[in-house]
């Protein structure tokens, strides 16, 4: 009966397409065999079907929306803040956290479905919406001065992208494609797009006193703590340092590790990384 | 760099990109300034101020992806401070209700009309906390993680309390579809 408690919590999440891949099937499997949950299921989703068959439920008074249409049609002003904090390298700890965290990412089938924190989950939204052509980029370039610049002032705090040295005739094992501003609650985050093998690799980088890490497998190393978390299919890390967090998604195809090059590509951080 | 014109027309296709954004919310604004005050006027004066502060707050940056989410963090954000400047919060015991095993199918034989109507009242009687999350996700379609951000909780916590909702608006929709509490079709 333990069990059948587990998955009659998760009714609302599978009924609303919250649950994903293997926790997905876990459930379909469990209802196909479980009357009751069943039966539950279908209860829940009778509710949804009503309020779905009953929208729109309110409509907008005629005079709230002409107030609204005036104050929109005001211009808008566009002063910028000052930035604050200082200049930022992502830190070289996160290779070894790399190591740690490939094992981690590991999850059993058999492991209870987990939901993602919200830091985690709009990272790895923000992600596939970019992948599908759905988040469009605002600053497009492969020089990180330019993204730099472009989130300076934008977004409340001052994020300077590193770059690194490439020996004449070598590869570049991965492409700064560009940036953009992603809404978290009621200020921007910086969105950064990478592409490593022809994958995508993003960054979402905001305030340590907006967000902090939280969830997932944590795996404590150089004084910093690294959460891993899989989202969506997507790997997820996110850490907090010099009052900034991070969250570095990439999908299955890219190891953990390797999405960290796009912070530690000198040859003596990528020492760091080879071989795993 | 852009020139001063082509900057210029930047921000004017940035205005009217926000102007666009924000005019489709409204609807859905006024939705959930309904669930949360329950008072036609307040909510009004809600969605109003809403706005007033995004623009004053606009200033900062471009719009986002999520900058629906973000109007209603500031609708909430509003009515959470002007509750508690009036009175001491009330807060909703959610964790007294009962939970009540399947009753009756909650939409049989009715036309939209009376089923919204009756939707509205078993919306009413839910719990502030209830409520909230059920009009962001049931009504207004935000993810879990959207409806986490906007209301302050994790992302668990609005599962738990959506599907109790559910059960509460289908033992409320069953009541008043002639078959009481635990009863059957």
């Amino acid at each position: 009966m333990s069990g059948c408690d587990a998955f009659r919590r998760l009714v609302s999440a599978y009924l609303d397409g919250e649950l994903v891949d293997e926790d997905r099937a876990a459930f379909e499997a469990h209802v196909r065999e479980c009357e009751a949950c069943r039966s539950s299921l279908e209860d829940e989703r009778r509710v949804v079907q009503a309020v779905q068959r009953s929208l729109p439920l309110h409509q907008t008074p005629a005079g709230l929306r002409d107030r609204v249409d005036r104050l929109l049609a005001a211009p808008l002003e566009r002063a910028r803040p000052a930035g604050w904090g200082t200049p930022l390298v992502v830190a070289a700890s996160l290779v070894a956290l790399a190591l740690a965290g490939v094992a981690l990412l590991q999850r059993s089938s058999a492991a209870p479905p987990r939901v993602a924190s919200a830091f985690a989950a709009v990272a790895a939204d923000s992600h596939l919406r970019h992948a599908r052509g759905q988040l469009p980029l605002e600053v497009r370039s492969e020089a990180p001065a330019e993204v730099s610049a472009f989130f300076a002032g934008r977004v409340p705090f001052h994020l300077t992208l590193p770059d690194y040295p490439v020996d004449p005739g070598a590869r570049k094992p991965y492409h700064l494609v560009g940036g953009r501003l992603v809404a978290f609650q009621d200020d921007y985050m910086a969105f950064v797009a990478y592409r490593m093998d022809d994958r995508p690799i993003s960054l979402l980088v905001t305030s340590e006193d907006r967000v902090r890490p939280a969830g997932g497998s944590e795996v404590a190393s150089g004084g910093l703590t690294f959460h891993f978390e899989s989202v969506s299919g997507l790997k997820v890390i996110t850490w907090s340092d010099k009052g900034l967090t991070y969250a570095l998604v990439s999908d299955l195809a890219v190891t953990g590790s390797r999405s960290c090059i796009v912070c530690h590509g000198s040859d003596e951080e990528r020492r760091k990384i080879e071989g795993l | 760099m852009l020139c001063c014109r082509g900057a210029q027309r930047l921000h004017h296709d940035l205005d009217e990109d926000f102007r666009a954004a924000a005019v489709a919310c409204l609807d859905g604004l006024y939705g959930f300034a309904l669930a949360l005050s329950r008072d036609r006027g307040a909510a009004e004066d809600l969605v109003q101020e809403t706005y007033v502060r995004a623009l004053a707050a606009r200033r900062r940056a471009s719009p986002g992806e999520n900058l629906r989410g973000w109007l209603f963090t500031i609708l909430r954000n509003i009515w959470k401070n002007e509750r508690r400047r009036r009175r001491p919060e009330a807060v909703d015991d959610v964790d007294s209700i009962a939970t009540a095993p399947g009753v009756a199918d909650p939409e049989t034989a009715l036309d939209r009309r009376e089923l919204r109507e009756r939707l509205s009242q078993a919306l009413d009687g839910l719990p502030g906390p209830f409520r909230e999350v059920v009009m962001l996700r049931c009504v207004l379609g935000f993810s879990y993680q959207e409806v986490a951000g906007i209301v302050g909780c994790p992302a668990g916590t609005v599962m738990s309390r959506l599907a109790r909702a559910r059960a509460q608006l289908r033992r409320s929709l069953d009541a008043t579809n002639g078959a009481g509490p635990g009863g059957s079709a």
